[in-house]
């Protein structure tokens, strides 16, 4: 559980970290241009531009979790929502809807982003429900797995023998009985999330000037990493930190609910 | 010599030992039971030696003349592998989905550095243990084999590098009666033919007693009586061991008195269910065909019939609990409704209790929610003194109502799901197996309590088992069912006595064990 810590620190200094920062993440020092680490307050120097590097990096990391985030509960409630009722339902409505997310897995779903954006304009709101939109398929499918086991557990027969109907039983009994694995599956989401968003950033196509996410801030140091190596590493070591984490604690959750 | 020598074993796993101070021996050809409930302790005596539990053993146990305790887990692996054979009690998990018999069977025999067998000794193996077409079965898959067929194969495997010493925990506990008797009599044939000392673990004592030499009854981790099956269970020394011996279901001894019976209750006529055949093929599955029943109020009904046979399925159908093709259940001269158009009220005039006693209760819920769930879907509401009474009529103490399920001993959690049965007052109770996963003095009080609920509530029983015995104690009529018909239904006293048709005289001479 080490790893929920280092990413309730992440999120913690994400939060509250630029409130401390004397400096703004867009604000331009026209002082320090390239200024390197440990210089006039800029505790990582700055970029090309003369913006502050730990405040661009916290801000950027603010909004590449509450991206994922976002885009994580809207796969949630989907997936959760379109599995069980497959699994619940079962027959051909099973099969019909579990065929719509088969048909879904095989799109390229990174070029049906790129697709998004570029019919509807940039904008952080459709990333993440563009995202969140494809990424509740594996949420769809272990809910409706799980559903289906439950299914035919006594205690579900039980129910019914109590007088319970079939909205009453998924609500009470079975939903309850898979919030665990569903939690565990949300943890193991939010990186892949987060790892969409960054690629969609670093492409260009995610979010714009000046806001910032970690992905535009490996980009940017992408392109001085012969000359100041940091501004790559800083962005691009939290946001492995982050992915490491995060799918470790999701699937150490998985493991204890799956078992 | 005795192929296997315990001398004062005790196991400990932390610091809580769990068995002390036990003791016996195997000679070759010899099979000795280890007896008593759950968490007595006869797992960890069998396996620890072996190093096949998380226990540490203290005293000593030899296996022909090698220490066993104290022994590192590298030493006792190759030892595993040559001397000693192991049978698990679930047949259905104990084979590897995914490979096939003779794979599983091949591996089995090469464990001790033997070479590769040929596809002629591997088949000679299962034919050895009683399995028809042994040849066919090589190629195929477990799950296309039934529960009595995979332990068979089980016991094939445990065999195949010729051990000195079979261990066999509750082999035949997940099996119906007249498979459980063809698993012993294939034990018994190997220890005269092959010498094969038997070390078996069972809380089922008619089978001990037709199938053992010498037994070990346990309790809490201590040897409570040890000797041969004439001494023990016939002049048992101990109260605990003729506790066990009374609770053990018989068919013979005092015929139970049974409440009266009413006017016909339920009436099923015509009931047939089918499933679709698995995977691709066409066609269905017919599970119940035509079978027709009636029970009278305070009438109770036991469904008997080998695994397989329908019976739960036919149970459910008519509680309309599973699914049903066709036929009509009326309940006092009106139709029950299909399944999905059962309402609360209906609802509550049958209700089941199961096999598995913690699997039917929700995990999440608490005891006193479980328990008064009937009411809300009724618009009744939590009612307390309702709680009271019926946790009083299934004797548990209202300091569970806050509980939740993990935490019930099998027992208390059976009586937990009698206790949701009745609050909303039944008139007919549906038992699936429902003593069957009980440990027998557990057992032996739910019947207990089964039958306080037909006196005195005058309820009626529908009893799904594959237990004659049982049968005998709570029901007045007996209905066998095969391939999903009705064979034949009686008396249930004219039905063990003069059974007619042959399942049921198998059914009849396997529970015939039972008399001790």
């Amino acid at each position: 559980m080490r790893a929920l810590w280092i990413i309730g620190g992440i999120v913690l200094a994400a939060i509250l970290g630029p409130f401390m920062l004397p400096w703004g993440y867009d604000v331009i020092d026209w002082n320090w241009v390239r200024a390197p680490a440990f210089t006039q307050g800029h505790l990582l120097g700055t970029d090309s531009i003369g913006r502050d590097l730990l405040a661009r990096t916290l801000v950027g990391t603010r909004v590449t979790l509450s991206v994922a985030a976002a885009a994580a509960l809207v796969a949630l409630v989907i997936g959760v929502a379109w599995g069980a009722v497959a699994g619940w339902v079962g027959g051909r409505t099973d099969e019909a809807m579990m065929r719509v997310v088969d048909a879904l897995y095989a799109l390229p779903f990174m070029f049906v982003v790129i697709l998004l954006m570029v019919v509807f304009g940039r904008s952080i709101l459709l990333v993440f429900l563009g995202i969140g939109a494809v990424e509740w398929l594996t949420m769809a499918r272990v809910v409706r797995g799980q559903v289906i086991q439950l299914k035919t557990r006594p205690f579900i027969t039980a129910a019914e023998a109590a007088g319970a109907g079939g909205a009453a039983i998924l609500w009470r009994h079975v939903l309850p009985n898979i919030a665990g694995v569903a939690m565990a599956y949300l943890l193991l989401t939010v990186p892949q999330v987060v790892m969409v968003e960054s690629f969609l950033s670093f492409l260009g196509l995610g979010v714009q000037e000046p806001m910032t996410s970690l992905g535009i801030l490996v980009k940017e140091g992408a392109d001085e990493m012969d000359i100041r190596p940091l501004t790559l590493l800083v962005p691009g070591g939290l946001l492995v930190t982050i992915l490491v984490c995060l799918t470790l604690a999701g699937e150490r959750l998985r493991d204890r609910f799956t078992a | 010599m005795s192929v296997l020598a315990v001398h004062h074993l005790g196991v400990s796993i932390g610091a809580n030992a769990l068995v002390r101070n036990i003791s016996f021996s195997i000679a070759a050809g010899e099979c000795v039971a280890l007896v008593g409930e759950s968490g007595s302790g006869k797992s960890l005596t069998c396996l620890t030696p072996f190093g096949l539990s998380p226990g540490v053993a203290s005293g000593a146990a030899r296996l022909g003349d090698v220490e066993l305790c104290e022994m590192a887990e590298a030493d006792l692996r190759p030892l595993r592998a040559r001397d000693v054979g192991f049978v698990f009690q679930q047949p259905l998990t104990a084979l590897t989905p995914h490979l096939t018999i003779g794979a599983q069977l091949e591996e089995a025999a090469m464990q001790a550095g033997a070479p590769a067998p040929s596809r002629a000794t591997l088949a000679a193996m299962l034919a050895r243990v009683g399995l028809a077409a042994p040849e066919e079965k090589l190629a195929q898959f477990p799950h296309r084999l039934s529960g009595g067929q995979r332990q068979r194969v089980m016991i094939a495997a445990a065999i195949a590098h010729r051990p000195k010493l079979l261990v066999a925990d509750e082999p035949t506990t997940a099996l119906d009666a007249s498979l459980r008797r063809g698993i012993m009599e294939l034990i018994d044939s190997l220890r005269r033919e092959e010498g094969l000392a038997v070390l078996l673990v069972s809380h089922d004592l008619a089978s001990v007693a037709a199938h053992a030499d010498r037994i070990v009854v346990l309790r809490n981790g201590e040897m409570v009586e040890a000797g041969t099956v004439e001494e023990v269970l016939r002049r048992p020394q101990q109260d605990y061991t003729r506790a066990l011996i009374a609770a053990t279901p018989k068919l013979n001894g005092p015929v139970p008195d049974l409440p009266a019976i009413g006017a016909p209750l339920l009436e099923a006529r015509g009931i047939t269910v089918s499933f679709p055949r698995p995977g691709w093929r066409r066609g269905r599955l017919v599970a119940v065909d035509g079978a027709s029943l009636t029970i009278a109020r305070g009438e109770s009904v036991a469904l008997v019939g080998e695994s397989g046979s329908g019976k739960s399925t036919l149970g459910r159908a008519i509680a309309r609990l599973g699914p049903c093709d066709a036929g009509d259940v009326t309940w006092e001269g009106r139709a029950l409704p299909e399944r999905s158009r059962m309402t609360p009220a209906h609802r509550r005039l049958i209700q089941p209790v199961f096999q598995d006693p913690v699997a039917s209760l929700d995990p999440l819920w608490t005891v006193g929610d479980i328990v008064a769930e009937p009411l809300h879907y009724l618009g009744q509401g939590r009612s307390e003194e309702k709680l009271a009474e019926v946790l009083a009529a299934v004797d548990l103490s209202p300091d569970l109502l806050s509980r939740t399920p993990r935490s019930l001993s099998g027992g208390q959690a059976q009586r937990v799901a009698i206790a949701r049965a009745l609050i909303a007052d039944p008139q007919m109770l549906l038992l699936d197996e429902a003593t069957s996963a009980l440990d027998v003095l557990v057992a032996d009080q739910m019947i207990s309590l089964f039958r306080k609920l037909q006196r005195d509530r005058g309820l009626s029983l529908l009893a799904i088992t594959h237990d004659l015995a049982l049968a005998r104690l709570l029901c007045h009529r007996i209905v066998v069912l095969d391939a999903g018909r009705i064979v034949e239904e009686g008396r249930a006293e004219d039905v063990i006595t003069s059974p007619a048709h042959s399942v049921t005289q198998r059914l009849v001479d396997a529970s015939r064990e039972a008399v001790v």
